[in-house]
């Protein structure tokens, strides 16, 4: 009995993982994709892409959040999309972690020297970092846990 | 072979498959709206500071040095007034591009409207001299220029700069 319930809590943990990860995703990209060229401009702010790179990026990003959000929110492919919004999100965190330690201001792609003003605080980082809490879960569960309903698991068969 | 391994393969099958469809789709999407944008951008500095009719609003070093001689333009400094206080162009009037609606008006009534302008801040990708150059000339001021890294370019030249 205990056995099941812990599953079924597993379960259920993983998928409201997975919704409110799409959720975020579909969220995240759905306004850089109206507004393109803005989010190019953002692009540029970040100041870490070559100049070449960055219409493409700001072209294409946007469009896999929203396929990542989707394919998660419906429920496929969830190794691949587990492991892709991790390694996303992870790349994100990063890039804002290391602008930040170089006190870049990405509002007006400058360095201001006095600490005053920065859209950029340790706020917008952490809320970032907050979203690789579920797909953290989501990661593990699918590559690490056993699996926990497959045909040789012997619990399986408990009621 | 543990059941898990057979995941990690799925998972880069999959992901690459979910990257491929993001890439098909935003390009086509891109290629076919209104106002999708080029593929590779200019992002050089002129680039950015040309504005929708065509002007542009860099002005090199040398030009900015002779208009600086002869006192022709007044030299706008769009940072912080930490910033500036630390140290500005010699003459330069600091109006904050984050405080320019509490400000403008102060700085603006000692400048005529048909006054050269010349913006600047630090730093090759600072958006803030763009911005505040923009941002009169939608106030009627026609002779904006922008002085890209003004400040570090000033300074490394030797040319007059002060504090406080």
């Amino acid at each position: 009995m205990v056995h099941a319930l812990r599953y079924s809590m597993i379960g259920l943990l993983n998928t409201g993982a997975r919704i409110v990860l799409g959720g975020i995703f579909v969220y995240a990209g759905y306004d850089k994709i109206l507004h393109p060229g803005a989010f190019a401009e953002a692009v540029f702010n970040y100041q870490l892409l070559p100049d070449f790179l960055i219409n493409l990026t700001a072209v294409v990003l946007p469009w896999l959040e929203v396929t990542l959000g989707v394919f998660l929110l419906i429920g496929i492919w969830i190794p691949g999309a587990a492991a892709l919004s991790t390694l996303l999100l992870t790349i994100f965190t990063t890039a804002m972690l290391f602008n930040f330690a170089r006190g870049l201001d990405i509002s007006c792609g400058c360095f201001p020297t006095s600490a005053s003003e920065g859209s950029m605080t340790i706020w917008t980082i952490l809320r970032d970092a907050v979203f690789l809490l579920p797909a953290g879960y989501l990661f593990v569960t699918t590559f690490f846990a056993m699996p926990v309903v497959g045909p040789r698991s012997p619990q399986k068969q408990e009621i | 072979m543990p059941e898990s391994a057979g995941h990690w393969k799925a998972a880069v099958i999959q992901a690459t498959a979910i990257v491929a469809t993001a890439m098909v789709v935003g390009l086509i999407v891109n290629a076919v709206r209104k106002d999708g944008i080029t593929l590779i951008g200019d992002w050089s500095a002129d680039a950015r500071l040309t504005t929708s009719t065509g002007e542009h609003l860099i002005v090199p070093l040398a030009e900015a040095e002779k208009l600086f001689a002869h006192q022709a333009a007044v030299f706008l400094d769009a940072r912080s007034k930490p910033e500036y206080d630390a140290g500005h162009i010699q003459g330069a009037v600091n109006l904050p591009w984050h405080e320019v609606e509490q400000r403008f008006m102060a700085v603006a009534e000692g400048i005529s409207p048909d006054r050269p302008i010349i913006t600047y801040c630090d730093g090759e990708a600072c958006a803030l001299s763009k911005d505040l150059a923009l941002f009169l000339k939608e106030m009627g001021y026609e002779k904006v220029r922008v002085l890209v890294n003004g400040w570090s370019l000033w300074r490394d030249a030797g040319l007059p700069v002060e504090n406080g």
